[in-house]
């Protein structure tokens, strides 16, 4: 139906460069990962049973070490773990293991996104997956200056003041939520070709390609 | 007896109810990773104190005591939830090798845990041996682990 005011056609008009900058983002991602696909190692990496098994493995276990240090500082910060520690000396001490385990997981969750490019772009975990460690990335950043600007005040506290405890609270539930994505990813419940509503389609980006995927 | 007991739990109300959603398999499952995260950094904290390598400014025994609380904490949740998705997939479980390597492993590893590494470590770490320890600490991350990539291989071999 026409839009019959101006305020309907601000509101018509927004909905259509809205849908239009998700068609176009959803069509580059996926003209992207079809480019990824057409490299050999892409195939490389999905062919070999091996090599993409270990890779998998190693994501899967290198979360016991680069989860498992953040997951002892944000419950140190909450005031539930290692309270008689200064929680800046916890945070410090166990940066340098926590991102080597983290820098683990991106190369391996790179390479694991290099050996199955479409079907990863299209999977609305995966989607959601990277929302949420944009999310904890900053909830991190934010409080990592927070940290830096005011930890010497209430170091020997054995329960931080409220602001540590949210963005730990945070940081513990955008993080179990990264598992749960992560772990979800492998299900085809959302599988574009599926008979599914037109949000979770538009969720997944389920557009047609030159190559035929959708 | 050991196979009809696996037999029985698949087809068990607890087994039906595993199979009877897809995602309740993978909620249970991700419950599962979770409780790994605090497993392993519990396990990976502590072990790395005593190798000397994390926090070796703080008492190896305040870290050690600390971090016992939350591995067993995580343990209960991973026993809990790894005997429930067993039971979606009992039979399979049964033939599979890497599900009796992984068993292997987690009842070594709690054995190892209870009975050697937590009494060993009660008293004065400073009255002992620190290539003791060290040991210790090897033995401890080697064994979860081994009990670690096991569980995820038994994915990858059904």
């Amino acid at each position: 139906m026409r839009p019959q005011s101006p305020h309907e056609w601000a509101r018509f008009h927004c909905g259509i460069t809205r849908e239009l900058e998700a068609s176009v983002l959803n069509s580059l991602a996926l003209r992207f990962a079809e480019w990824v696909d057409s490299l050999s190692i892409s195939s490389s990496l999905h062919e070999s049973f091996y090599l993409y098994n270990w890779i998998e493995t190693t994501h899967v276990l290198t979360l016991m070490l680069s989860l498992g240090m953040l997951f002892v500082i944000d419950l140190r910060m909450l005031g539930w773990w290692l309270m008689d520690v200064p929680a800046t000396r916890i945070a410090e001490r166990l940066n340098r293991p926590m991102w080597i385990g983290f820098s683990i997981m991106i190369v391996t969750g790179i390479l694991l996104y290099v050996a199955i490019p479409i079907r990863t772009t299209q999977s609305v975990w995966f989607r959601l997956k990277l929302i949420l460690l944009v999310a904890a990335a900053i909830n991190a950043i934010a409080f990592n200056k927070y940290l830096a600007a005011t930890g010497k005040t209430w170091d020997l506290d054995k329960i931080p003041p409220k602001r540590a405890r949210y963005a730990a609270g945070a940081s513990l539930c955008l993080w179990a939520g990264v598992i749960v994505c992560g772990r979800f990813i492998a299900y085809d419940w959302f599988d574009c070709g599926k008979e599914m509503s037109a949000f979770m389609n538009w969720a997944a980006g389920c557009i047609a390609s030159a190559a035929g995927h959708h | 007896m050991i196979e009809s007991f696996f037999s029985w739990l698949e087809t068990s109300a607890l087994g039906a109810f595993v199979k009877d959603q897809g995602a309740t398999f993978a909620t249970i499952e991700a419950v599962h990773l979770m409780a790994l995260a605090v497993l392993g950094g519990s396990v990976l904290v502590s072990d790395l104190r005593l190798c000397n390598v994390v926090l070796t400014d703080v008492p190896s025994k305040t870290v050690t005591d600390n971090a016992h609380k939350y591995f067993k904490i995580s343990l209960i949740v991973l026993l809990v939830t790894g005997f429930v998705m067993l039971s979606g997939v009992a039979v399979k479980c049964y033939h599979n090798f890497y599900y009796w390597v992984k068993m292997a492993a987690l009842a070594a590893g709690i054995l190892f845990a209870f009975f050697v590494r937590a009494p060993l470590l009660q008293g004065d770490h400073a009255e002992l041996n620190p290539m003791t320890l060290k040991l210790v600490a090897l033995a401890s991350m080697s064994l979860w682990f081994l009990v670690a990539a096991s569980g995820r291989w038994i994915g990858f071999s059904g």
